[in-house]
């Protein structure tokens, strides 16, 4: 428990400590470099959004042109700063909002189902001790390295009996019992100290009662993680709704529909692109340091 | 840690009513579709959906790609992330900021990044205005095999921070004594770094490699992108093959396709977890 403290608590003295040294420097200048290129994409998608419709559709016809003696500009800077796209796709047509909509929904349910499941499972697999609760765990490690690929073929014919294909529940259900985000949170809990929810024991709280008031609070860094990691992949999603609803055009969330949108009207893509980067960010800001906390102070072998 | 409980049963109860609905009782009976005929009278056939999956050529094409893809993608993020880690470290607090920014590309959707990778990969985007000024041709990006560049490029670029901060955390917890002790003793740069980092992150590295290597997988969410549901053969993967073979409800086919997919990945996880046991013999 005495490593936990010293791995959990922030490094910060100043002083002979903090110099880095020639090694150092060089990781510094290469990691900057590194950072401002894995930028470039995210920022010129946020600037090319505000491109004026008409400019930003001609430049993207320039795509496609195999002249050798032609280059297709990097812009930098719109003739004039522009809303009109924002406008469009969120006022004057639907389309795009209702897939953003979908998404949302989507990403919605499955976090909130997995917030009722996952916790609670973690809990049970950390600290309690009953019979078989190793073998659980481990076939939940081998669920977890199931490609989606191998889990997809029987589930289609599961929902399918269950009828809950071509409905949202296909997409929603089966990712809310994800394995990846059990082991991750269940790797946490084992790592808390056993005098924690002693003392509560001692005092006569219970199970429930050490679950609510003990566990979920101490676990904060970890569930952000879960949170945002989570979001990121069903903002993302792909494989599932392509699968589990290919009967439903109308169902389908942004992530699979988008590059249909940014090829019918090449004007507003941009704008669209930049909206539906900018929930993942906002989560992004607010998790970022749960996500390197929670797995720092994880148990991950 | 509580025992002999018997509210465990029920904290378990949803969470593995749910893991045996979705997961493990449709893995088991999918067996039943991919050895049964599938027609009206519904017979026996043994192996024989297996044998006819496996000498369909896009099948195998299928396979072949989607093992081509992963490989390329999970050890260039292997060790990529384990590089940038040890940079990181090297800076000590003040790869904060660093950190962070490499963790950014694996919240963005890759679907809103596609456009931009489509102009940078453009005939006369910036990559080939790269290659003309080291002295080398133009390419064909988004065509034939030169496809797979962009598509893994984008993959790596998107999923290289998650494995980065898992071995950046492996790596701070290494005690910092260890390498006071060995600096005493005399052990040079080489000698710290294979005799006490590697051991010490073995274990971890193991994970990021099992986790990258799945998830390297679902690549066929940037080839979707790009490529649509009908690609170009070099990028047609195991998914394009199920999901047309779903779409005509052939589920005999999808379910062996599936079965001897797995069969491959259990072959290579096995052989991981073996190496993972002969490495650090202590650990379980």
């Amino acid at each position: 428990m005495n490593d936990r403290k010293k791995r959990g608590r922030r490094q910060v003295r100043p002083g002979r400590e903090s110099r880095i040294g020639f090694s150092g420097g060089i990781s510094y200048v290469l990691l900057l470099c590194l950072c401002l290129l894995i930028m470039v994409p995210i920022l010129f998608t946020f600037l090319y959004s505000f491109f004026p419709r008409g400019e930003m559709e001609a430049y993207l016809k320039l795509r496609g042109n195999y002249d050798k003696s032609v280059w297709l500009d990097i812009l930098y800077a719109p003739s004039q700063v522009s809303l009109r796209q924002y406008y469009k796709i969120l006022i004057e047509n639907p389309t795009y909002l209702k897939l953003f909509c979908n998404s949302a929904m989507y990403t919605g349910m499955i976090l909130l189902g997995q917030a009722a499941v996952i916790p609670l499972t973690a809990y049970a697999l950390s600290r309690f001790i009953f019979r078989g609760r190793d073998t659980l765990f481990f076939l939940i490690l081998i669920l977890m390295i199931l490609p989606f690929q191998v889990t997809m073929a029987p589930s289609v014919i599961m929902l399918k009996w269950m009828g809950l294909l071509d409905t949202v529940w296909a997409v929603v259900l089966p990712s809310c019992f994800s394995p990846f985000y059990i082991f991750l949170l269940r790797q946490f809990m084992v790592t808390l100290p056993n005098e924690l929810l002693e003392a509560g024991m001692v005092d006569g709280v219970g199970p429930i009662r050490g679950f609510v008031h003990v566990v979920l609070p101490v676990c904060r860094p970890i569930l952000g993680a879960a949170l945002a990691l989570s979001f990121a992949d069903n903002w993302n999603m792909v494989e599932q709704p392509l699968v589990y609803l290919s009967g439903k055009p109308d169902l389908q969330p942004l992530s699979v529909m988008f590059n249909q949108i940014s090829t019918d009207s090449a004007d507003v893509a941009f704008a669209g692109a930049a909206l539906y980067i900018l929930p993942a960010l906002f989560v992004y800001m607010f998790f970022q340091e749960d996500i390197v906390e929670g797995i720092q102070l994880s148990e991950l072998k | 840690m509580f025992r002999k409980k018997k509210i465990v049963f029920l904290l378990l109860l949803p969470g593995l009513l749910g893991l045996l609905a979705f997961y493990v009782v449709p893995f088991f009976g999918g067996i039943y579709f991919s050895v049964m005929d599938g027609t009206f009278e519904n017979q026996f056939v043994g192996i024989d959906n297996y044998v006819r999956v496996f000498q369909n050529r896009m099948f195998q094409l299928g396979l072949k790609n989607t093992w081509t893809l992963s490989l390329m993608c999970a050890p260039t993020i292997w060790l990529l992330s384990f590089l940038l880690a040890a940079m990181l470290k090297t800076l000590k607090e003040r790869s904060t900021t660093f950190r962070n920014l490499l963790l950014l590309p694996y919240l963005m959707p890759s679907s809103a990044m596609l456009l931009i990778w489509l102009i940078m990969f453009d005939y006369g985007g910036v990559w080939n205005r790269l290659a003309v000024a080291l002295g080398y041709e133009r390419v064909l990006w988004l065509e034939g095999s030169a496809l797979r560049f962009p598509i893994v490029l984008l993959y790596v670029w998107k999923n290289l921070g998650f494995s980065m901060v898992l071995f950046s955390s492996a790596l701070s917890a290494v005690h910092p004594s260890l390498y006071e002790y060995a600096s005493l003793e005399g052990a040079g740069w080489w000698t710290q770094a294979f005799r006490i980092t590697l051991p010490q992150v073995w274990p971890t590295a193991f994970l990021v490699f099992v986790l990258a290597w799945v998830n390297a997988f679902k690549i066929f969410k940037e080839v979707y992108f790009i490529g649509g549901s009908y690609p170009a053969e070099e990028i047609y993967t195991l998914q394009h093959y199920m999901n047309n073979k779903f779409s005509r409800l052939e589920y005999q086919d999808v379910t062996s396709a599936a079965y001897m997919f797995e069969l491959g990945v259990m072959v290579l996880f096995a052989m991981m977890y073996l190496s993972k046991a002969v490495r650090s013999p202590s650990e379980s």
